[in-house]
């Protein structure tokens, strides 16, 4: 018995320390569990933020800088029983403690063991504070935020901010917390911009006191600051442009005919950017939101108007190209074009050449031009292919397309195909369609689309691609599409007669615009006053100057502005004075437009 | 007669026992060392440091031993009850004149050092055990001697309590080990069996599978010892019918009964049958084995209310962690937790001595004490941590063995205790920290930082030692 009984003791020891080395095989060989847990016991994984790439004018000035900001983290699991010395952080971080505390809750139940953002966007003072704080639990992280020294250009900077869950979800590069260019450049060069994000691998210890690199920092990636790039745009030009805005609903843009670099880009209403940056971006931002003009829609090139009478220049020079017109030829016009359901005009003097017609705007003479291309016999009338050839006459133009600028968000605006006439009316001809010889009707374009006219009349049948990006660091060219000249189906030689048509309407009696006439500037433009559903006429001028080597075109749309000379002519004239002059001389025209009242009844209404 | 100069037998010494004890103080040592290490702060051997303290406490130990070694091995036996009451009286005294640590009233200053007089009660009474145990004419069938052994384990259990220290109480069920040994009748270990196996079921179980597996264990064993499968499938089917038809009439009366409360019901009813069975033919174990059920019942009734009513909260807490039911990883959890994460990460081969990240950088909370296993196993791996497991086994195993080879019960007793205490530390500290066994705070011996425990550990062994070392046919010459 006895012996039988030491023998079962003794298996009895074997079988329990059996069943303990069972089991730390299982935790240490099988269960590979532990291992991870243990890494992210003692490995803090740091994301480094490079400083995002700085945006400059033309002429080298900051449009949008890098400054530091910190976010404030913490991991729960850090921060001492004790607790801490709530009411001091909370004034360093400069929030109420009641919203630190929140804070702190809510990162408590989302992992006690991870880092959460506690307060977002301290600044450098406030960071040296809080390190000689000493908080245990809680560190910083540096990020950059944006500062915008000039105050201008919101839509076309356009704004950063943090990525959101679809955004993590399609791009890998992005984690939570990141910030991402939402529109304008910070999009469109987000790529450049940005930078390439680092990686800090430090061992802490049960207090998430750093002890050092992991393994030397051999696995650490070092941050890569962000490209800076140098835009097209000319920031006191585009400051003015603003100014002149100011309270007006549109935009104005302004090309460099030779290069398509976009001097201008207003959208108005515009905004600080600086509004979007900051703690109190989140209320600005549904502010902008629920504002009924929409200040953060990009008018520039998201909107489509209809061009109104600055159409007539495409529609003059495909019947000069389509031999339909001459220079020479006269058409009368008694208020008007008066068959079918006809098209009023006003009172001028009568007949006009195509000159005169340019620089007085006259609707009747580009209703009989317009009637002329259509139907030409030459190209088998308009059933037979007399409507297509004159919509690919407007689409090399630029038109009822993307021009294919940096913006992704541009819009194609809208010419009509036969297909679209034909599902609208069992039988239809040029009179049917014969507001789009005045530019009205069903055509559509932005803004960008019309100063990219003014561009090719400019350069006298072509263009590049309108774009905002002149030079980025470290690069030789920028993308190649912009060096491509685009030529419109019209000869240059028939430039010539409309463009002398266009300097009339500034320079001679007959002309719609005299508004704008500058000495020696030798402004050529063409006015617009497009008939909208919205109510007031829209105002719109194009244009470009000087004449011979023309340096700037330009096209302003005002919405509900009334006739083009009114409020569009003289501000594209104004903006073309500085350009050119370098200053304006005509303070009282600058006042008047900038005092001007314009009453938007069809925005309030919202 | 024993010659003069080989009073001490140190040819009979068991070297290899003791080569294994000293292998684990330097791994322990080592491994304190590794607990406390810190690149930044290390320049230099510091005695005020644990790992220089610790190496003074092996000194003194050492010292021990050796003088244990020298003395006459009679007086072992005519010491044990004088040391037994001297030192029940000194625990005694701690409660009033002790210092609180952590929460246990349970420590002695002298000076520059706090000692713990619970751990030397242990070698007490191992000692006061073998002594009494070996009297000739002891025998567990005899009410008074084992009341007398129960009163000998009691007063310091009930004393420890008093001071607040459960883990060191808990150390004295190892004596369990040594009564086995010495013939405590078997039915005393089934039903501990029984007992920790309905606890851990009760919350593993739902109790109508507990039931059913009562009345199973109930039916097979006795069908084991009767052999009457005739009867056994009756009883079963007779149950089983019988519960059903209470459930059906229940659920036909609408009285919402649960099939549970029916399954009782029969079983219960059916007992009585049994019974009468059982008195017929006369067969006497179906009264153990019915005893055995309807007590299993009133258990599993007594720990609801026991868990439910008594415990607190953290009490609570503790036992469904332990079952994997429950976890808290940010309250009392967290030590068990991280506990594994440590071991875990240690791998087949471990990160290496001095490399443990999870030790060095302080995530285990008492790594030099009782989670001082922690270290072993992240910085040596599996490898080491089954070294280290495998010397304890086979230190354990050879304290048996050095007592089955005795000819005298004292030195066999003693030797068993000895065996009982280190397999009851081991087993507790190392399934703690592996997430086997509840968090019990007893050190891991030669392992945990402390001079009381290495020192208590010490004498506990080198006494085993010393007595196996003059192991004589001669026991007579104890008695007086």
């Amino acid at each position: 018995m006895a012996r039988s009984r030491s023998e079962i003791l003794q298996w009895f020891v074997v079988a329990l320390f059996l069943v303990v080395g069972l089991r730390l095989f299982h935790i240490q060989i099988v269960d590979r569990s532990y291992r991870r847990a243990a890494e992210n016991n003692v490995l803090r994984y740091e994301v480094q933020y490079p400083p995002r790439g700085e945006i400059y004018d033309r002429n080298g000035e900051f449009l949008a800088q890098s400054v530091a900001s910190y976010d404030l983290m913490v991991v729960p699991r850090n921060i001492p029983e004790s607790g801490f010395d709530t009411v001091a952080l909370a004034k360093i971080a400069d929030v109420s403690v009641e919203q630190l505390r929140k804070a702190i809750q809510s990162a408590k139940s989302f992992s006690s063991t991870r880092a959460s953002v506690v307060v977002r966007q301290m600044s450098t003072e406030a960071k040296l504070l809080f390190d000689e704080g000493g908080f245990d639990g809680f560190y910083t992280l540096f990020h950059t935020q944006r500062s915008y020294p000039r105050k201008i250009a919101g839509n076309l900077l356009g704004y950063i901010g943090q990525v959101n869950d679809d955004i993590i979800q399609r791009n890998p590069y992005y984690s939570r917390g990141d910030y991402i260019g939402y529109s304008g450049i910070e999009s469109a060069y987000e790529e450049l911009l940005r930078g390439e994000k680092g990686e800090k691998i430090s061992v802490v210890d049960v207090s998430g006191a750093v002890k050092g690199p992991y393994q030397e920092g051999h696995y650490d990636r070092m941050a890569v600051a962000g490209t800076p790039i140098t835009t097209t745009i000319d920031a006191s030009l585009q400051e003015f442009a603003e100014e002149l805005m100011k309270g007006k609903v549109g935009s104005v843009i302004a090309i460099e005919p030779s290069t398509g670099e976009i001097l201008v880009m207003v959208s108005s209403p515009t905004y600080d950017p600086d509004q979007l940056m900051g703690r109190d971006r989140g209320s600005n931002y549904v502010e902008m939101l629920n504002n009924p003009r929409q200040p953060l829609f990009n008018r520039a090139v998201m909107s489509s108007y209809p061009p109104g009478s600055t159409f007539k220049l495409v529609n003059g020079l495909i019947g000069l190209q389509e031999g339909v017109v001459t220079p020479s030829m006269e058409y009368a016009c008694n208020e008007g074009y008066h068959v079918g359901r006809g098209v009023k005009c006003h009172n001028h003097r009568s007949p006009l050449d195509l000159r005169e017609a340019v620089s007085n705007s006259c609707n009747a003479y580009f209703c009989h031009v317009f009637r002329n291309i259509l139907d030409n016999p030459k190209r088998g009338g308009i059933g037979e292919g007399g409507y297509d050839n004159w919509e690919e006459y407007v689409r090399s133009f630029g038109f009822g397309k993307k021009l294919g600028s940096d913006f992704a968000s541009e819009r194609a605006g809208f010419v009509p195909s036969a297909e679209f006439y034909d599902n609208y009316y069992p039988k239809w001809n040029s009179l049917t369609v014969i507001s789009m010889a005045i530019g009205q009707g069903e055509l559509g374009c932005s803004p960008l689309q019309m100063a990219n006219l003014a561009a090719i009349m400019a350069n006298r049948g072509y263009y590049y691609i309108p774009h905002v990006v002149k030079h980025i660091d470290g690069r030789d060219s920028i993308d190649a599409r912009f060096y491509e000249p685009h030529y419109t189906k019209v000869d240059k030689r028939y430039f010539e007669p409309i463009i002398d048509g266009m300097w009339g309407t500034v320079h001679r009696e007959i002309g719609s615009a005299g508004v704008a006439y500058v000495e020696g500037l030798n402004i050529c433009g063409k006015t617009g006053t497009a008939q909208n559903p919205h109510g007031k006429d829209h105002s719109t001028f194009l244009a470009f100057a000087p004449r011979h080597n023309p340096k700037i075109a330009i096209s302003v749309y005002v919405e509900n502005g009334g006739f083009g000379s009114s409020v569009a002519a003289p501000i594209a004239s104004l903006l073309i004075e500085k350009y050119l002059n370098g200053e304006v001389a005509r303070p009282e025209l600058v006042e008047y437009i900038k005092q001007m009242k314009i009453a938007y009844p069809n925005y309030e209404k919202r | 007669m024993r010659s003069a100069n080989d009073r001490v037998g140190w040819s009979r010494v068991d070297w290899k026992t003791i080569l294994i004890f000293v292998v684990l103080v330097f791994m322990g040592w080592l491994n304190i060392y590794a607990a406390v290490y810190n690149e930044t702060s290390m320049l230099g051997f510091d005695f005020s440091a644990k790992y220089g303290m610790q190496l003074i406490w092996i000194g003194i130990s050492a010292v021990v031993a050796i003088i244990i070694l020298l003395i006459d091995d009679i007086y072992y036996h005519l010491m044990a009850y004088p040391a037994y009451a001297l030192m029940l009286l000194v625990l005694f005294l701690t409660l009033f004149i002790g210092k609180e640590i952590n929460g246990a009233k349970s420590w002695f200053v002298l000076g520059p050092v706090s000692v713990q007089p619970a751990e030397f009660m242990k070698v007490a009474t191992a000692l006061a055990i073998a002594r009494f145990m070996s009297d000739y004419s002891f025998s567990f069938s005899r009410t008074k001697d084992l009341v007398s052994v129960g009163l000998l384990l009691l007063v310091p259990i009930a004393i420890i309590l008093l001071q607040n220290d459960m883990g060191s109480a808990l150390v004295y069920c190892s004596f369990f080990v040594v009564f086995y040994r010495e013939g405590l009748n078997s039915w005393v270990y089934y039903a501990i069996f029984l007992v920790v196996g309905l606890f851990v079921g009760s919350f593993l179980l739902s109790d109508t599978a507990l039931l059913i597996v009562l009345l199973l264990l109930f039916v097979v064993s006795q069908f084991l010892s009767n052999r009457n499968p005739r009867e056994s499938v009756w009883f079963v089917a007779s149950v089983m019918l019988l519960s059903l038809v209470i459930y059906g009439l229940a659920w036909a009366f609408g009285w919402g009964l649960r099939y549970y409360s029916a399954l009782l019901i029969s079983s219960l009813v059916m007992l009585v049958p049994a019974l009468i069975y059982a008195y017929r033919n006369k067969l006497s174990t179906i009264y153990l084995f019915a005893i055995m059920f309807v007590g299993s019942l009133l258990f599993l009734g007594a720990v609801d209310f026991v868990f439910n009513d008594i415990l607190q909260l953290h009490q609570q807490k503790r036992i469904l962690d332990l079952l994997g039911i429950e976890s808290d990883l940010r309250g009392w959890g967290y030590n068990v937790h991280q506990s594994k994460i440590a071991i875990g990460s240690g791998g087949l081969f471990g990160k290496g001595f001095l490399q443990g990240t999870q030790t060095k950088y302080d995530f285990i909370p008492e790594q030099s004490t009782d989670f001082i296993f922690c270290t072993v196993g992240e910085e040596w791996g599996f490898v080491g941590s089954a070294v280290v497991i495998a010397l304890f086994g086979a230190l354990i195993v050879r304290l048996m063995r050095m007592g089955e080879r005795q000819q005298e019960p004292f030195r066999r007793v003693y030797c068993y205790g000895v065996a009982g205490i280190f397999l009851f530390h081991t087993l507790i500290n190392i399934g703690m920290t592996i997430g086997l066994m509840p968090v019990i705070g007893i050190p891991l011996p030669m392992f945990s930082y402390g001079g009381s425990s290495l020192l208590s550990f010490t004498i506990l062994f080198f006494i085993a030692v010393r007595l196996d070392s003059q192991n004589s046919s001669i026991g007579a010459t104890y008695r007086f």
